[in-house]
């Protein structure tokens, strides 16, 4: 009966989207990033314009460098006009009040194609409020990338399986040959990513699961502590300088031992020389005293703003359905980029991270992403990614602290404890205004 | 004598005439200067975020959260370090510039061309070309210092293969005020040249009979004749680089740590990138009594200046 109900419900809200959407002269527009992978642009702009002709829908894209994406999305809110759909990369959580609540296409899904990966849900679901303020289709593997002739040498042929190996080997490769570890320690993304992967294998949190922060914990001046270590000892001041192509230009310069990242750097260097691309292989997150976690790198994440309605909306809420029906292309042609937020829509992924359909040596290079769902986690993490959660990720908080240790101006206590502060400040603003929750609510 | 008589036209009323080329200044200054500014203080007394531009009162709230801020107070006062040092520099520069560019040499209008080129390059593109400069691994500088033997084993720099321009501290705020001076010189130097060929040349006429050398005329005429004109340039550059960002953003993001995070990048991160609207517009608006009161003060100098 219960299943019958669901189906009736997923019926319902197809039937809504299809008559909804029967106007010929109806129309949306998206703005979305400049991929990382052109060809997945060149597939995505087409892909749109023959859904647009299927469906007697008007369609548009945008692309723009995934930095102009928030600034944008503040605009056309507040503006009142603007894009249909909008596709951000981090958790567009503390723009709540100006996005639809998606719950009828997230929960549809779900029917669908079954369980969501945890680190997509909660880049898209506010508890506090209990509203579906995001869709979040996709999201990028963040593992590790080692040079596997240096790692060979320094007595760890697969790579650093844990924290521990990770300061033994990258200190005696960086030793030997000079070449350091790559672990950005500087107010941009990787290393908000990174830092936050320490943390949270060491046991420690920004918030726990009720959103009240806990960060100055003794787990997380632990891992604080390892991480100055880590930099004094394996790696230059370069990281405090740390850019988003940092990682890039350093793996397929041969001059970084171990980084964390997406499949990008290992794509570029594979498109540049294969011998080279050869030599680099990928470890899960690294295991610490708590278990073993990192930050997905991205989250392909639609929103639809307020100011979107009636025909426009639901051609909107059509669009992003059925891009979901067709997600194996969506991977695909990402170049193993994007993964999908529900496994159920492509099948074919074990067989492509055991046989790379781009061309890897060995073709099984990616099988270590078979786990994925495993440790890769979201920003909020244990919590969700709620709006305190991502001006932390802004202000980059974490990455600052850290660096205040390694560069030896603060012990990992008074850092911890300052941020803590900090941070403590940042939730009890947005705690006011209900969008957080934990501390006396 | 027969006067001809042109009978009435409009554009003889001086009211009108002045009217009419005021316009489009003042249009300028109410849509892209005072609107946004109303805004920004009407953001500051409520508690907007990005998605919800509902303007509801909260009087003080935001302000005084922002002042209790470490962070914030570790921002303003580095606003206020490198605004003061980066003036000092583009005085002294921009007074030299001034000199040797009202002089008659071989080439001076092509030497004017170049030196112009850093304030007509669009802010962001000449950021990007910093970068790659200043780059922490691969900067051409670096491997200059490198192939002189100052950089690397036994190098007088370093022993590091880099000195990482844009990663350790005390590097990365001497390039961020580096860069800035070299963007705003220019700006102040086309100032001074205007009020260098604005001297009438009588006075010079006379000082060269009475015997006044090169360096006495300057210090002794020139640059007080002058001085409203430097003071005029002194606050342009001043109010440009209090609220940039565009360097830092470019460059640094602020890092490392907080070393070179500024008031304008301060204010966008937690106001766009962190969403919380409210307080970005507070952060922001700190600025206005100093810069008011540093315009002021500025404007009234130049004006007794002008006056003797």
């Amino acid at each position: 009966m219960k299943s019958l109900i669901r189906l009736l419900l997923v019926l319902s809200i197809f039937g809504t989207l299809v008559i909804g959407i029967s106007a010929q002269d109806t129309e949306i527009s998206l703005l979305q990033w400049s991929h990382f992978v052109p060809r997945y642009d060149e597939w995505f702009d087409a892909y749109a314009a023959e859904w647009g002709e299927a469906n007697g829908v008007g369609v548009s894209v945008d692309h723009v460098n995934f930095t102009e994406l928030f600034s944008t999305l503040a605009a056309e809110i507040d503006a009142g006009d603007g894009h249909s759909i909008v596709e951000v990369l981090f958790s567009p959580a503390s723009f709540i009040d100006g996005l639809h609540d998606l719950r009828d296409i997230n929960e549809a899904a779900a029917e669908m194609y079954g369980e969501r990966a945890s680190t997509c849900e909660a880049a898209s679901y506010l508890p506090v409020s209990d509203t579906w303020y995001a869709y979040t289709h996709g999201y990028v593997p963040d593992p590790g990338d080692y040079d596997i002739a240096l790692w060979t040498e320094a007595g760890y042929p697969d790579g650093p399986k844990t924290y521990d190996d990770l300061l033994e080997g990258g200190r005696a490769i960086f030793e030997a040959s000079g070449i350091p570890v790559g672990i950005g320690m500087s107010p941009e993304l990787d290393s908000r990513m990174a830092n936050r992967a320490a943390i949270w294998s060491f046991g420690g949190s920004i918030q726990d699961e009720n959103e009240n922060v806990v960060l100055n914990s003794d787990e997380t001046i632990a891992a604080v502590k390892y991480l100055a270590q880590l930099q004094n000892e394996a790696m230059t001041d370069e990281v405090f300088g740390w850019t988003a192509a940092s990682n890039n230009q350093g793996l397929i310069a041969g001059e970084l031992s171990y980084i964390l990242n997406s499949n990008s750097a290992y794509r570029s260097l594979q498109k540049i020389d294969e011998a080279a691309a050869a030599n680099i292989g990928f470890t899960p997150a690294l295991a610490g005293p708590a278990g073993a976690y990192a930050s997905s790198h991205v989250w392909q994440i639609y929103v639809i703003p307020k100011y979107v309605e009636g025909d426009e909306l639901a051609a909107a809420k059509q669009f992003i359905l059925d891009h979901t029906a067709n997600y194996s292309d969506v991977t695909y042609h990402s170049e193993l980029y994007n993964f999908p937020c529900l496994p159920g829509t492509v099948p074919e992924l074990d067989g492509w991270l055991e046989a790379d359909p781009w061309g890897s040596e060995p073709p099984n290079k990616f099988e270590v992403l078979k786990t994925v769902n495993d440790w890769s986690v979201h920003l909020g993490f244990p919590g969700v990614t709620n709006p305190a959660i991502s001006q932390v990720f802004a202000e980059s908080i974490i990455p600052n602290m850290v660096a205040q240790v390694a560069l030896g101006e603060m012990d990992a206590e008074e850092a911890v404890a300052q941020a803590h502060e900090r941070i403590e400040e940042i939730f009890n603003e947005w705690r006011a205004r209900g969008l957080v929750g934990g501390g006396d609510m | 004598m027969k006067l001809l008589h042109l009978g009435n036209f409009p554009l003889d009323n001086r009211r009108l005439i002045g009217a009419l080329f005021l316009t489009p200044a003042l249009l300028y200054i109410v849509l892209l200067v005072g609107f946004p500014f109303v805004l920004s203080i009407a953001f500051g007394f409520s508690d907007v975020t990005v998605g919800n531009t509902d303007l509801s009162f909260v009087g003080f709230r935001n302000f005084l959260a922002v002042w209790e801020n470490d962070i914030f107070r570790q921002v303003f006062e580095t606003t206020i370090r490198f605004t003061l040092i980066s003036q000092v520099f583009i005085l002294i520069f921009a007074n030299i510039l001034a000199v040797i560019f009202t002089q008659e040499f071989t080439g001076k209008w092509f030497a004017r061309f170049v030196f112009i080129l850093p304030w007509a390059t669009p802010v962001s593109l000449a950021m990007i070309g910093w970068l790659w400069m200043l780059d922490t691994k691969y900067s051409p500088i670096d491997y200059l210092l490198l192939q002189l033997g100052l950089l690397g084993r036994g190098g007088l720099l370093s022993d590091n293969r880099n000195l990482f321009w844009l990663a350790a501290p005390d590097l990365a705020q001497i390039s961020v005020i580096f860069v800035q001076v070299w963007r705003m010189t220019p700006l102040a130097t086309v100032i001074l040249m205007a009020g260098l060929s604005s001297i009438p040349t009588d006075i010079l006429d006379q000082a060269e009979v009475d015997g006044s050398r090169f360096m006495r005329t300057l210090l002794q005429i020139k640059l007080p004749l002058i001085l409203p004109i430097m003071v005029i340039a002194l606050l342009f550059s001043m109010i440009t680089m209090f609220g940039d960002m565009t360097v830092v953003y470019v460059l640094t993001r602020g890092g490392p740590v907080d070393y070179t995070r500024v008031l304008g990048l301060y204010s966008f991160q937690v106001g766009i990138e962190g969403g919380n609207l409210a307080q970005g517009a507070a952060i922001s608006l700190f600025a206005f009594p100093l810069l008011l009161a540093m315009a002021i003060f500025m404007l009234r100098t130049a004006s007794r200046a002008e006056v003797r």
